[in-house]
């Protein structure tokens, strides 16, 4: 317990550090921020675009589809804060061999490479997406459930969990590619699949296939699935438990090959 | 969206290409010939560099099939649920292909790091180098930038000769032969105008320390404006047209329907001189900004 209580601390000084260098800065901050309003806003722009057109996508009416996208750009938010950064600067670390001083820690070396910066140039967008999922609520008159709430917390800490371990899994590939530079872009291209709701890949016959192999094998199409489904839809407690044990699996399994990957890991420079 | 490209390689480049001998230094060779020599040696050592770390590379061109997948689902989801076969004057197979096509534009008109770049030579001082060296900075830039387009190219052509294979549905056949031609002039054009309009961007950093900012916004806003998320006719009616007037579009927008037939005549003439006339407003607009930024330049660093 003290252990975690140690972490905890950690992770609090760790954010204290990053937030004191970040507001040396503060200008560029705010550029940040208005690049990330401005790009939430072009998604807003193009699905009232596309919804001008059209009633519903994928039986998703417009009010349910602007709370699904509230929530992927709210999970995004998080993932980007506290994982993108970091993990995009593991390639680096392992081309030049600095990894070594992190590896000489005391702490666990996931924890430390995980959470080493937080970037909260990108924390805004958690509360950008809940104010759209917000106004997406309200819009549609959704009537106040404690269940689906509580539901929905769960399942979108399971899928951030989720997206952390598939970008692990790619983060730790960089130790046998040496140079990994595009990760953000590999992870932007990965994260594609969780953008759309999951129902686009029914009716078609190739697709089919695909979307159940990312939903039960690979299953990123859990991420802002179940959590936006869990409150705006049907409550599919079979759906719910699955990610679940997804979430467990997936975690253990990116942290397996994680070590897996660092026990390959030969350092570089003299 | 734009193809992993290299980060930071100090280019040594100039110095090997402009050396004639190890003994007896003689003046550097003068005249066409010896300049064009000069910019293909930039041109292969580039090429080479590029093709060094290909397991990365063939990692993102796989990923990169996924959006696009997730593409032709959702917009199959939205004329399924519009119930309409035309959006604006777009067929659903048409919007596929276009949304494919724009991936090309993308593949011409895509400059990753090069504003960056510039800048930081500004900003570090190591832009000297062009001036103490018989280089023109644009000039070498354009050769290197050329290389990298043609490894990129060279090594796509696999992977999206099977995408456009697997997608054939969507298309009716190649366009006749004036089409593609007036396709590729547009290509090339694409190119050019994200070339020196990226130039240009950099070029800022003569009066701006910092420029990245500048260009995530830039960058964002392309995104949309240029019409990789959609076509720009499907936007309400003084958007489109609006749009259809900035640059932009010829960064995606133009080639896309370049060769989708739904430019012809006249309307194809204009927009393809549009294309020239940016592109030389650019290089214009590269040359000034960085004739009049040399006058404040104060060379930093070592």
């Amino acid at each position: 317990m003290s252990r975690l209580a140690r972490y905890f601390r950690l992770l609090g000084s760790l954010a204290r550090y990053t937030l004191g260098r970040e507001m040396a800065f503060r200008s560029n901050f705010l550029v940040r921020v208005s690049v990330e309003v401005l790009w939430l806003g072009i998604l807003i722009a193009f699905y009232r675009t596309v919804f001008a057109r059209t009633r519903s996508i994928a039986g998703w009416p417009e009010e349910h589809y602007f709370f699904f996208v509230g929530c992927f750009f709210a999970l995004n938010g998080l993932i980007e804060t506290f994982f993108l950064d970091n993990c995009n600067e593991f390639a680096e670390l392992v081309r030049t061999g600095d990894l070594d001083f992190l590896l000489l820690k005391p702490i666990d070396e996931q924890f430390l490479i995980s959470f080493r910066r937080i970037d909260f140039g990108t924390a805004p967008n958690v509360l950008m997406g809940a104010v759209l999922m917000a106004v997406a609520l309200v819009r549609m008159g959704w009537h106040f459930d404690p269940v689906r709430v509580g539901v929905f917390l769960v399942t979108f800490a399971c899928g951030t969990a989720i997206a952390y371990s598939f970008m692990l899994l790619l983060t730790s590939l960089s130790v046998w590619m040496v140079r990994n530079q595009s990760l953000m872009e590999m992870w932007w291209l990965f994260s594609s699949l969780a953008r759309y709701p999951r129902e686009v890949f029914q009716g078609v016959a190739w697709a089919e296939p695909l979307g159940r192999l990312f939903t039960f094998v690979l299953p990123i199409l859990l991420v802002v699935n179940v959590p936006a489904g869990a409150m705006v839809r049907v409550l599919d407690p079979g759906m719910v438990a699955f990610t679940l044990a997804a979430t467990a699996a997936l975690l253990w399994a990116s942290r397996r090959f994680f070590q897996r990957a660092l026990r390959s890991y030969r350092s570089a420079s003299s | 969206m734009t193809p992993p490209d290299a980060v930071a390689i100090e280019p040594l480049v100039p110095d090997r290409a402009t050396a004639v001998g190890p003994s007896r230094p003689r003046p550097p060779a003068r005249g066409p010939l010896a300049t064009s020599r000069k910019y293909y040696k930039i041109f292969r050592v580039s090429l080479v560099e590029r093709m060094t770390y290909r397991g990365d590379f063939l990692l993102g061109t796989l990923l990169r099939f996924l959006p696009m997948v997730t593409t032709i689902l959702l917009w199959r989801a939205v004329y399924i649920g519009s119930g309409s076969t035309d959006l604006a004057g777009f067929r659903y197979r048409e919007m596929v292909a276009y949304l494919l096509l724009t991936h090309i534009s993308r593949m011409f008109s895509s400059m990753p790091n090069l504003a960056s770049g510039i800048a930081r030579d500004i900003r570090e001082g190591t832009l000297k180098r062009y001036l103490i060296q018989p280089i023109d900075m644009i000039g070498y830039l354009l050769s290197y930038r050329v290389a990298h387009k043609a490894a990129y190219i060279a090594t796509s052509i696999i992977p999206y000769g099977l995408l456009f294979f697997a997608c054939r549905s969507f298309f009716d056949g190649l366009p006749g032969p004036a089409t593609l031609a007036a396709y590729a002039a547009s290509l090339v054009l694409s190119f050019l105008v994200g070339f020196f309009f990226e130039a240009s961007v950099g070029m800022v950093g003569f009066w701006f320390l910092e420029v990245t900012s500048l260009l995530y916004i830039v960058m964002t806003l392309n995104y949309f404006i240029s019409g990789q998320m959609l076509p720009l006719d499907l936007l309400p009616t003084p958007w489109s047209g609006l749009l259809k007037a900035l640059p932009f579009q010829y960064l995606a927008y133009f080639p896309a329907v370049v060769f989708l037939g739904k430019v012809r005549g006249t309307d194809l003439v204009h927009g393809l001189l549009g294309a020239l006339f940016w592109a030389v407003f650019f290089l214009l607009l590269a040359r000034g900004l960085y004739r009049v930024g040399l006058r404040r330049y104060s060379a930093y660093g070592g």
